[in-house]
């Protein structure tokens, strides 16, 4: 395989200045503060200032201003929550599975998906306990010595979620901080003043040693081996929480590989939307190519497939089944009071998608971002419509209701995009986007083999 | 004894040096490297890394942990749930599952930590900065008598710039 054209022109010696050519490109955007980017940290920390504000409002007037209302007591923050859960998956999936594939152009995405990955599971995190309402009893979640002696219900979905997620956050955070390492090693190489002092304590004595890489490599290798179940294991048990219960709508075997499939999708979605615009404002180009984008937008094509398919047998087994609560609960999604999010997730998510097919569109940048931010929506609203329409309507029509997102809701929400764009703001400064040792390897690779990798 | 420091610009040179030295006997040698390469890692050392032992230890630790600690709690307090019995094992499997990665991964970033012998401190003498950029580094420490044998090994290896210190 010829490598990218970014490879071939950091190889030629006469291009390659003293130090790497890929260490001075990718460090570049940890360099300086240039005002636009001062003003979106900014706007970000004022969305979460806003956001722990009107968080401080809900908590001392109750969760009745966030639209909790009988008989819908899982709102906007249960949807959010498995939204950003899924945002996570891309990046496991990139990191750790296309690891164990050997696929080697993840190299040059691979940092990046990590680091949306731990973004988005410490914005998840934030939900489950907006939606305690007591916020302050979050430590009941865990299982803790108490005087009462009462333990918590290990046969509960709801728990057993606790200890996925937070596995989740504890091994992505520990597998993106091991793949840092060289990387850090190599900016504290060539960092001053603070920026060394910290470079030096986090890169941990690294030099590169034999012993040193093989341990990574290994580490690496084993961390892949177990976050690979682990990813598929979390969105399983977040679906579980639903359809363990039984809910019209919500009782469904195909639930688990539904909600992985739709993770990686939506995931891959958000990885997209944000690479295009750091590739353009950080001119990545000789490193993120077509090549990486046409590789995503096939992943994309292929899980769109496996969400439209999934949604079909939904509907075929709610007829199939006989049970009228089941055909009600299906029939009010696509023709109730929200078949307004029913058609934009299916019309987001496996419509448009479908556009994939043409091999200009998939490298064609701005309809990518386009798309990409109609799937996210599109995968906001899948989770509306599995939450929303089971609840509102529910066996007994005495408990039948409607739901409205509250103006409390719709702050937290943005509260919480503006937390993980500003998590985001303040990586982009801090460590270089891309893997300069992983794309190192392709490129010296490539050097010593005559330009075959 | 003397320090020889050669830098390389190809990991395959650079592995075929090790390989050289090691033929040879001089097993006192440190190689840097920027990226991971399998070849430079086999020709310093073909021995399976011990991470491995770390990661098993973790796992198991792991799903011990997970399955005693529900078995107990549930025992301790005995709630009937659902018809279940009270160390019901097959919903257990799920939190088994979960704590066994957990702390497989720990044990992996332990395993790491000891075995790359990772904590801040002062980096070797005949550390560069070129090791974290494009080249390979090979210190070779050598009786004085060895320093010709080496210099002229490495130089035939192709090494970019081959150095005498401490001599």
């Amino acid at each position: 395989m010829t490598p990218p054209p970014a490879m071939a022109d950091a190889m030629s010696p006469l291009s390659r200045p003293r130090d790497s050519r890929a260490n001075i490109d990718i460090m570049a955007p940890t360099k300086g503060a240039p005002w636009p980017y001062l003003l979106a940290l900014g706007l970000a920390i004022l969305g979460v200032v806003q956001g722990f504000l009107v968080l401080a409002y809900q908590a001392y007037v109750g969760l009745g201003v966030a639209g909790y209302q009988q008989p819908i007591f899982w709102g906007v923050y249960i949807i959010t929550f498995v939204f950003w859960i899924g945002i996570g998956h891309a990046g496991t999936l990139i990191s750790a599975i296309l690891f164990l594939f050997r696929a080697k152009w993840r190299n040059a995405v691979n940092r990046l998906a990590e680091a949306l990955t731990v973004f988005a599971v410490l914005t998840a995190g934030l939900f489950p306990v907006l939606h305690l309402g007591r916020l302050w009893k979050v430590y009941f979640l865990f299982p803790y010595p108490n005087q009462r002696a009462l333990w918590v219900n290990f046969k509960s979905p709801l728990l057993w979620d606790v200890f996925a997620i937070s596995t989740y956050a504890s091994i992505s955070i520990v597998f993106f901080y091991i793949g840092l390492i060289p990387d850090i090693a190599m900016a504290r190489d060539r960092a001053t003043g603070g920026k060394k002092i910290v470079y030096t304590i986090l890169a941990l004595g690294w030099q590169g040693t034999g012993p040193q890489w093989k341990a990574h490599s290994r580490s690496v290798l084993h961390l892949s081996g177990l976050a690979t179940p682990l990813v598929l294991s979390v969105h399983s048990v977040v679906s579980w929480d639903f359809a363990m219960s039984i809910v019209p709508g919500w009782h469904a075997t195909i639930f688990a590989p539904y909600f992985v499939a739709g993770a990686v999708f939506g995931g891959f979605a958000m990885v997209l939307n944000v690479l295009i615009p750091v590739r353009r404002i950080f001119r990545l180009e000789r490193y993120l190519t077509d090549y990486h984008f046409e590789n995503m937008s096939r992943f994309i094509l292929f899980t769109s497939i496996i969400c439209g398919y999934a949604y079909g047998v939904e509907y075929f087994i709610a007829w199939y089944s006989n049970v009228e609560f089941e055909q009600s609960s299906f029939w009010l999604r696509a023709f109730g009071p929200y078949w307004l999010s029913t058609w934009a997730m299916i019309v987001f998510n496996c419509v448009f998608p479908q556009l994939l097919w043409f091999k200009k569109l998939r490298t064609n940048l701005p309809f990518l971002f386009a798309l990409c931010f109609f799937i996210n929506l599109g995968m906001w609203f899948e989770r509306y419509v599995i939450i929303i329409t089971s609840l509102s309507r529910e066996f007994i029509t005495g408990s039948w209701g409607l739901y409205i997102i509250s103006p409390v809701e719709i702050a937290v929400i943005v509260g919480s995009f503006c937390w993980f764009s500003m998590w985001f703001l303040l990586f982009l400064k801090a460590f270089p986007v891309i893997a300069i040792a992983e794309v190192k390897e392709l490129i010296i690779h490539a050097k010593d083999h005559g330009g075959a990798h | 004894m003397a320090t020889v420091v050669s830098i390389f610009e190809l990991p395959s040179n650079t592995a075929s040096a090790i390989r050289k030295l090691k033929d040879r006997g001089f097993d006192d040698l440190t190689t840097y490297s920027p990226a991971p390469f399998p070849e430079i890692e086999e020709a310093e050392d073909a021995s399976p890394s011990k991470v491995r032992v770390f990661t098993l230890v973790g796992g198991l630790s792991g799903v011990t942990l997970g399955f005693l600690m529900q078995i107990w709690m549930s025992l301790e307090w005995p709630i009937k749930i659902a018809g279940k019995a009270f160390a019901a094992i097959p919903p257990f499997w799920i939190v088994g599952f979960e704590l066994t990665i957990l702390l497989g991964g720990f044990f992996t970033l332990f395993g790491l930590l000891i075995v790359g012998g990772l904590y801040p401190r002062k980096l070797d003498k005949h550390y560069s900065s070129r090791f974290s950029a494009e080249e390979f580094g090979v210190v070779v420490h050598c009786e004085e008598r060895d320093v010709s044998e080496v210099e002229m090994l490495m130089r035939g290896e192709s090494a970019k710039e081959v150095t005498v210190v401490d001599s």
